[in-house]
């Protein structure tokens, strides 16, 4: 290592690169050799950022851990990351070195001997990005150390989303729909228009725990069942391709009167099987059956399997929903298109236009069923009729981030002009650090 | 869009505690909700008789919003296990012992701004605190120019007809004003707070208002927390659930 402050402490670049995208619900990590091939979706790990402990075996899980359990039930977790930005470092740096440094991790690297790329969300608190810097540096002591908001980096992928760009795309408008909320990010040449950037705090994690509190209230105390209730969401919920179809459906989904019953449609209400967590792990949906639905309530045979079923009707596509009505529960929030446009208004005409043109969605809401169509439906609506709108759901909204990152880490040249050394952090400090993060030299 | 029907008998009360309730578009988003957004939600406040929702209904949906967008359960404090590795350096050791939760740092961070903007640094430019420190203009959409006070640069240049839903007037815009591009592109982060979007505007579609109970339309409201139900079954489950629980 070069002595403190001389030249050669910013020149010398190790060869390999953590490329952290760092979310709530999970890390999506790989090791990138600098001057590599293509990265691909398959060089990154989707880890999960958490702690997990079972009341019921006395088992606690970190992050990968998870892999192995076999009864999800009850299990209760702890996230470092909240609202998007991490704020537990005990938790984190637990997860950080059971996955990227003890002997036995998937990621295993020397951090002295690795840069670490590390994506976040837009406005964190500076504060945050202080702490976060001096463990990197102090705790880790990486070599090499570049952070930013992760949705900046989508913009090396070339247009076509295939290839490595070594130059930004002009304009770009990301939608990060992930676990803790959903932003809007326009980029000028992979800079963030910082005053144009919005957030509607409706996430995953939102979704969730509206889908926990429904079936808790409308069928069996699912409250402590978070894993499976997230489970269920994934598999069943979907978006109304419009307000007027969300109010027929919900139509089809109602019981009806006292006197007047209806008969639910099962086009629409599934049964979830749910897992016993002795035959089975995961669980999952069929159509709606009354009979079986009537056997759930004490009916059950004394022989042979029993069954456990949680009826899945408005709640499919009600709760999904909160993502273009948050008024739905009391959020005082335009949906994702009026949003969309919330920020765009914030921009000249001329780059509006180019934003529109060329808008790709990520995170993991972007998949469930139905959501790209009704986005693009909606906003298509509030756009000039004029204006071309290209909106793209990436190929996995999961990792994509995570790809541009890795893209823009297999090239030399832009690593090296963001990267600052821990020889440079020691000699200037974390104020400098942040300044330097901030307006970069790009 | 039905929101609501209306039904026989609309104004009278049909059940002690219970009433049946004339939905004339009762818009929620003129009352704060979330603390955080107090200062943009006031203006659009206003009495609007017996349709607004009382102080207590506001608290109960707060809280309940509060308890759906809760990232970690601070009963469960699950322990590190296994033994933790030692820190490296003071500021590590610290850092590592934060108990903190996001809340407490996100109102360090409304705390300081409102500092700074009693004290305005000398270095700032006027641009700049105009667009990360003042609190942001409500939505221009969909009518209704930004006062003047409420523009930002990037508007104030832009100030278009008030009933587009997209300030654009022609399909060749005119191209970028270097100047404006520049201001935009050097703006600081907005705070977390100020990240996020408005209130739906004062003259959209009212709030659809569903059941408490099995999430159909909501025509009835209970007397006692003013919370929606579909009917008469419905309205019994309430009573023995939720009526309240969040008061
Ligand atoms: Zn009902
Ligand atoms: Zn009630």
């Amino acid at each position: 290592m070069p002595p403190k402050g001389s030249k050669k402490a910013s020149t010398h670049v190790p060869p390999q690169t953590l490329v952290l995208d760092n979310g709530a619900y999970t890390l999506k990590a790989g090791l990138i050799p600098s001057a590599s091939a293509n990265p691909t979706y398959n060089d990154c790990r989707v880890l999960p950022n958490c702690i997990a402990r079972s009341t019921r075996d006395r088992c606690s899980y970190i992050s990968s851990e998870l892999d192995g359990c076999k009864d999800f039930g009850e299990l209760a977790f702890r996230r470092p990351v909240e609202k998007g930005f991490i704020v537990n470092w005990e938790a984190e740096k637990t997860i950080w070195e059971h996955e990227f440094v003890e002997a036995r991790a998937g990621l295993r690297c020397d951090p002295r001997e690795t840069n670490l790329l590390l994506t976040e969300k837009p406005n964190c608190p500076r504060e945050l990005q202080k702490n976060c810097d001096e463990i990197v540096f102090e705790q880790f002591e990486f070599a090499a150390y570049y952070r930013c908001v992760g949705a900046t980096l989508n913009a090396y992928h070339s247009s076509d989303t295939s290839s490595v760009s070594s130059l930004p795309q002009e304009c770009l408008l990301i939608i990060d729909t992930s676990y803790s909320d959903t932003t809007i990010i326009p980029l000028y040449h992979g800079r963030l228009i910082q005053p144009a950037v919005r957030r509607l705090a409706v996430g995953g994690k939102l979704l969730t725990n509206y889908l926990k509190e429904l079936s808790s209230l409308r069928h069996y105390n699912m409250m402590e069942e978070t894993y499976l209730l997230n489970e269920i969401k994934e598999a069943v919920s979907f978006v109304a391709p419009s307000t007027a179809q969300f109010s027929k459906d919900l139509e089809r989904t109602w019981k009806g009167r006292l006197g007047n019953k209806r008969e639910l449609d099962s086009s629409i209400v599934v049964d979830y099987v749910l897992p016993d967590y002795e035959r089975s792990i995961h669980g999952h949906a069929r159509p709606h059956d009354p009979v079986k639905s009537r056997m759930r309530r004490g009916l059950q045979p004394l022989q042979g399997p029993r069954e456990d079923l949680l009826p899945q009707g408005n709640e499919r596509f009600a709760v999904p929903e909160l993502l273009f009505n948050p008024t739905d529960i009391g959020i005082q929030a335009v949906g994702l298109p009026g949003s969309i446009i919330e920020s765009l208004n914030v921009l000249p005409e001329a780059l509006k236009v180019g934003m529109l043109a060329n808008v790709v969605v990520v995170g993991g809401n972007a998949l469930i069923e139905g959501f790209m169509e009704r986005l693009e439906a909606e906003l298509r609506a509030l756009v000039p009729a004029e204006y071309l709108l290209n909106i793209s759901r990436a190929d996995d909204p999961v990792k994509h981030t995570w790809l541009g990152a890795a893209r823009f880490a297999s090239q030399p040249e832009l690593l090296k002009g963001v990267l600052v050394s821990k020889a440079e952090y020691d000699e200037k400090g974390s104020a400098w650090l942040a300044k330097r993060f901030v307006e970069g030299d790009r | 869009m039905p929101h609501v029907e209306l039904l026989p008998n609309s104004s009278s009360a049909a059940a002690p505690g219970w009433t049946y309730v004339v939905d004339t578009g009762y818009d929620p988003s003129k009352v704060a909700i979330n603390p955080k957004d107090r200062k943009r939600a006031a203006p659009r406040g206003g009495p609007r008789g017996e349709n607004e929702l009382s102080a207590r209904q506001q608290t109960a949906i707060a809280r309940r919003i509060a308890q759906l967008e809760r990232d970690n359960d601070p009963k469960q404090g699950i322990a590190i296990p296994g033994k933790p590795s030692v820190p490296k350096t003071q500021n590590a050791r610290r850092i590592i012992q934060y108990q903190r939760q996001i809340k407490h740092w996100l109102d360090d961070e409304e705390a300081q701004m409102a500092q700074q903007q009693q004290a305005p640094s000398s270095r700032a430019t006027a641009a700049s605190r105009a667009v990360a420190q003042t609190p942001r203009r409500p939505s221009i959409m969909p009518s209704g120019p930004p006062t003047p006070a409420e523009a930002t640069p990037a508007q104030a240049d832009h100030a278009e007809p008030e009933e587009l839903l997209l300030s654009i007037t022609s399909s060749m815009p005119p191209p970028l004003d270097q100047t404006q591009l520049q201001a935009l592109l050097s703006a600081p982060p907005l705070s977390y707070a100020a990240s996020h979007v408005a209130p739906p505007p004062a003259g959209g579609p009212p709030q659809r208002q569903f059941c408490d109970n099995c999430g159909y339309w909501g025509k009835i409201k209970c007397l006692k927390c003013g919370a929606r139900v579909c009917g008469l079954e419905c309205k019994e489950a309430h009573e023995a659930t939720r009526c309240l629980k969040w008061a």
